[in-house]
């Protein structure tokens, strides 16, 4: 049996021209390109790493959103993937989450039912949460690792061997399939589709799921489904400048920077 | 028509226009205006004058023109041949001539037209146009302006300026003195193709008004005009024809031209264009594309073949010589993260860089006419690189960046063992049937001269740089031996000297290499003829 790798995407907006409206607070999404989310890309690009080394692998790419997420799954079909199925719903409209790893744990089991490793991006760059992927490992009761920047089958392809990035550096660790693992950036260098792949995207299945495909109650999806409300978006107060201690011996920098750390209370 | 009467304006008071008085002051306080982007040196020159009106402009001009003070025209002062660096009189900077004027729909050519004043860059154009929002005529009070805005807001479709010199922050008006072009002018030819009308202030203060299509050559190729006082001033067309390249070399001159092609791209010789019309086109979706291939003689190959099947058709066509990939490979090596694609293919021997239309959304993509051109020729689409979104359009805006910024560290690094050394770029076009030609004569010299050379740019037009990289002065004498040959070699092929960069100062003496004594002479004539005094542009074009 070829082994089947699903990778989850999201589409985003593309974050460097993202302007808050002064008014409301709120993100000004008109006239702002969306693009497939950089980490979820990072994840893909290790499921086509994994592929080169055994061609026999088929990716999947997943994502759930409105309509127009369809073009974050062709750039992934542009990257790779084999085919690519998208869940989209006016009943998942403000899933949080939660409702979003429910729903996605819920077609992965349904389109996927026999999927070996799910792939996912560390965190979306809108939201940034970083809890959707652990949450679908947990659902699929599977196990997870996260933050992964370099990932290799073992010979008996039971196996996943992942580094991950932690605070003070690295560490290697194995997983047995099926898992999850959430990719970091590390030094991954985007791909760039050539004609040929842009052109074979639009050739490959790309398959619509509903609310109505899945094994899911209407309590559970969307927002009704969701444990947690966004109450406010707003943009954070400028970081004010700080202090500087100039033109002072290193000695005497030292102790007024003591000082101060004590009189703020920071050290006894 | 082809006699037109030159208009008054209202004249402002010329004391109080904002100057400086003397070479000291000027260098103390302005050192950007005594050069441009050539980074050629100015003689030293005795006033600077900062008009914000055309009353004003017309002030200086009157002023310089009484006191028989010759003076040299400034835009956003980003040309590469010294066009507005002075070398004596006066320098009159436009910069404050910067209001885009309005936005309306021209019924008869069903056509979005912008007019501007000359000092408005063509980043602002074009952020302008994309955002829809144009603060100059929102903050205008007239109705029908505002209304006409609104329409062009409330239209479904968007709009650009096609265009498209590398340089953003150059002047609108600089680029139709110079007639400027670009990648795109492979599809949609240079700036002159987008003019719809401009405003000049001649030499004497006053203003023609030339929208396009009004006035013609007479048949026996003249032109009158008769100034607020009666006085005649006679135009005869030159009688050498433009080359069928792009061209920016000598005076533009066809039988029954429109008088506003006469001012288009003659460097400011006859006059000071005030005001601007020019057409925008919708905008539509493109994917642009970077198509590996085995060798420089393929891409050339290609280039033909793709020019030739009428259903392919691209916004530009550019071209990487192997000497250029191997240079990228070389940075990629040494620092990945600046060149931001993925890595060259290992047997990338040359890369022909094309735009086209793409719509992503699209179920079919019809791409076989292509297909079968690049399989044709012994390629495939496989071996590319494809970008449709604004981010991936950027990376591979930046791997075509990167090439001329690599090429001058490279020589800013061995100008310090031989300070006098500098890179040589050729500038230069020739007709369709002749590029397997002249790139047999670029290569066969190249290569017989042993000297480090890339090439890139425009190849759909029969215009690709080479860059020399001399390694000493031996190098450079060489060189610059070979650019000679090159120049006559390209005229010979019924080419031209300067496709794109204009002849200003730098390129004066190339000038005989295009035309004939009598030919030059004709352009002088042309030019005294509207500027009797020769008081606009001392030293551009003609070599004092």
């Amino acid at each position: 049996m070829p082994m089947k790798l699903v990778v989850c995407v999201k589409q985003v907006p593309e974050i460097t021209n993202v302007r808050v409206n002064p008014d409301t607070g709120t993100l000004i999404r008109e006239g702002v390109a969306s693009i497939l989310n950089p980490f979820c890309e990072y994840a893909l690009d290790h499921a086509v790493k994994l592929k080169a080394a055994d061609p026999e692998i088929e990716i999947i790419a997943v994502s759930m959103g409105p309509p127009q997420a369809v073009s974050a799954l062709l750039r992934c079909l542009e990257l790779g993937a084999d085919r690519a199925v998208l869940v989209s719903d006016r009943k998942f409209a403000g899933a949080d989450t939660w409702a979003t790893a429910l729903t996605l744990a819920a077609v992965i089991r349904r389109a996927v039912p026999d999927a070996d490793l799910i792939l996912v991006g560390k965190q979306a760059i809108d939201g940034d949460t970083a809890q959707v992927g652990p949450e679908i490992a947990e659902i699929l009761g599977m196990a997870q690792i996260m933050y992964g920047v370099e990932m290799s089958l073992t010979s008996s392809r039971k196996r996943i061997r992942v580094k991950r990035e932690v605070e003070f550096g690295y560490e290697v660790l194995e997983a047995r399939l099926p898992a999850l693992v959430s990719a970091s950036k590390g030094e991954t260098l985007r791909r760039m589709p050539s004609l040929a792949d842009v052109l074979s995207a639009r050739r490959k299945e790309l398959r619509a799921v509903t609310a109505a495909d899945l094994d899911l109650s209407e309590s559970e999806l969307g927002l009704a489904g969701s444990y947690t409300q966004v109450v406010k978006v707003f943009p954070p107060s400028p970081k004010e400048g700080g202090r500087k201690i100039e033109g002072l011996e290193p000695a005497a920098a030292a102790n007024e920077i003591a000082a101060f750390l004590k009189s703020e209370g920071y050290v006894g | 028509m082809y006699e037109i009467k030159s208009q008054i304006t209202e004249t402002a008071e010329f004391e109080k226009i904002r100057r400086v008085d003397g070479f000291r002051n000027i260098t103390a306080e302005f050192p950007a205006y005594l050069t441009d982007e050539s980074k050629f040196s100015c003689q030293p020159f005795d006033f600077l004058f900062f008009p914000k009106s055309e009353a004003e402009l017309s002030a200086v001009m009157s002023e310089m023109a009484r006191r028989g003070v010759k003076a040299t025209i400034a835009g956003a002062r980003t040309g590469l041949v010294g066009g507005c660096v002075p070398n004596q009189g006066a320098l009159v900077s436009l910069e404050n001539l910067d209001r885009v004027l309005a936005l309306y729909y021209d019924g008869p050519s069903a056509e979005w037209r912008l007019k501007a004043q000359c000092a408005v860059s063509l980043r602002a154009i074009a952020a302008q146009l994309a955002a829809k929002s144009i603060p100059d005529i929102e903050r205008c009070a007239d109705g029908l302006t505002l209304l006409e805005m609104d329409r062009f807001r409330q239209d479904p479709d968007s709009y650009f300026y096609p265009p498209d010199p590398t340089e953003m922050s150059a002047s609108l008006g600089g680029t139709v003195a110079t007639n400027a072009s670009g990648a795109r002018t492979f599809r949609y030819g240079p700036t002159r193709d987008w003019v719809r009308g401009i405003r000049v202030m001649l030499a004497n203060g006053e203003l023609l008004d030339l929208p396009r299509g009004k006035y013609f050559a007479s048949p026996s190729g003249e032109f009158t005009v008769t100034d607020s006082a009666g006085r005649d001033y006679k135009v005869k067309i030159p009688t050498y024809r433009s080359p069928r390249t792009k061209n920016t070399a000598g005076f533009f001159a066809a039988a029954h031209m429109d008088l506003v092609d006469l001012f288009i791209g003659s460097e400011g010789a006859f006059g000071v264009i005030t005001e601007i019309t020019v057409g925008l086109l919708k905008r539509t979706p493109k994917i642009s594309v970077v198509q590996f291939l085995a060798s420089d003689d393929q891409a050339i190959d290609l280039v033909r073949a793709l020019r030739t099947d009428s259903r392919i058709r691209l916004d530009f066509l550019e071209m990487y010589s192997g000497t250029a990939i191997d240079l990228l490979r070389e940075r990629q090596r040494r620092d990945a993260k600046s060149v931001g694609t993925p890595t060259i293919p290992e047997t990338a021997r040359s890369a022909l860089f094309f735009e086209l239309d793409f719509d992503p959304a699209a179920k079919e993509v019809a791409m076989e006419a292509l297909d079968a051109a690049v399989r044709a020729g012994g390629a495939s689409l496989a071996e590319s690189w494809a970008a449709y979104e604004n981010r991936e359009l950027d990376r591979l805006k930046n791997f075509r960046h990167i090439l001329p910024e690599t090429i001058n560290a490279i020589i800013a690094e061995r100008k310090k063992r031989h300070p006098g050394l500098h890179k040589l770029g050729t500038d230069l076009a020739v007709p369709n049937e002749r590029l397997a030609d002249m790139w047999a004569v670029y290569r066969d010299a190249l290569a017989g001269a042993g000297l480090e050379w890339a090439a890139f740019g425009h190849i759909g037009n029969n215009h690709v740089h080479i860059n020399i990289m001399p390694r000493d002065m031996a190098d450079l004498q060489k060189a610059l031996g070979l650019y000679q040959m090159f120049a006559e070699k390209a005229v010979a092929f019924g080419g031209s000297v300067s496709a794109e960069h204009g002849v200003g100062k730098l390129k004066a003496k190339f000038l005989k290499t295009m035309f004939s004594p009598a030919e030059i002479e004709e352009m002088r004539a042309v030019k005294r003829a509207l500027d009797p005094a020769m008081l606009l542009n001392p030293g551009n074009i003609f070599e004092e």
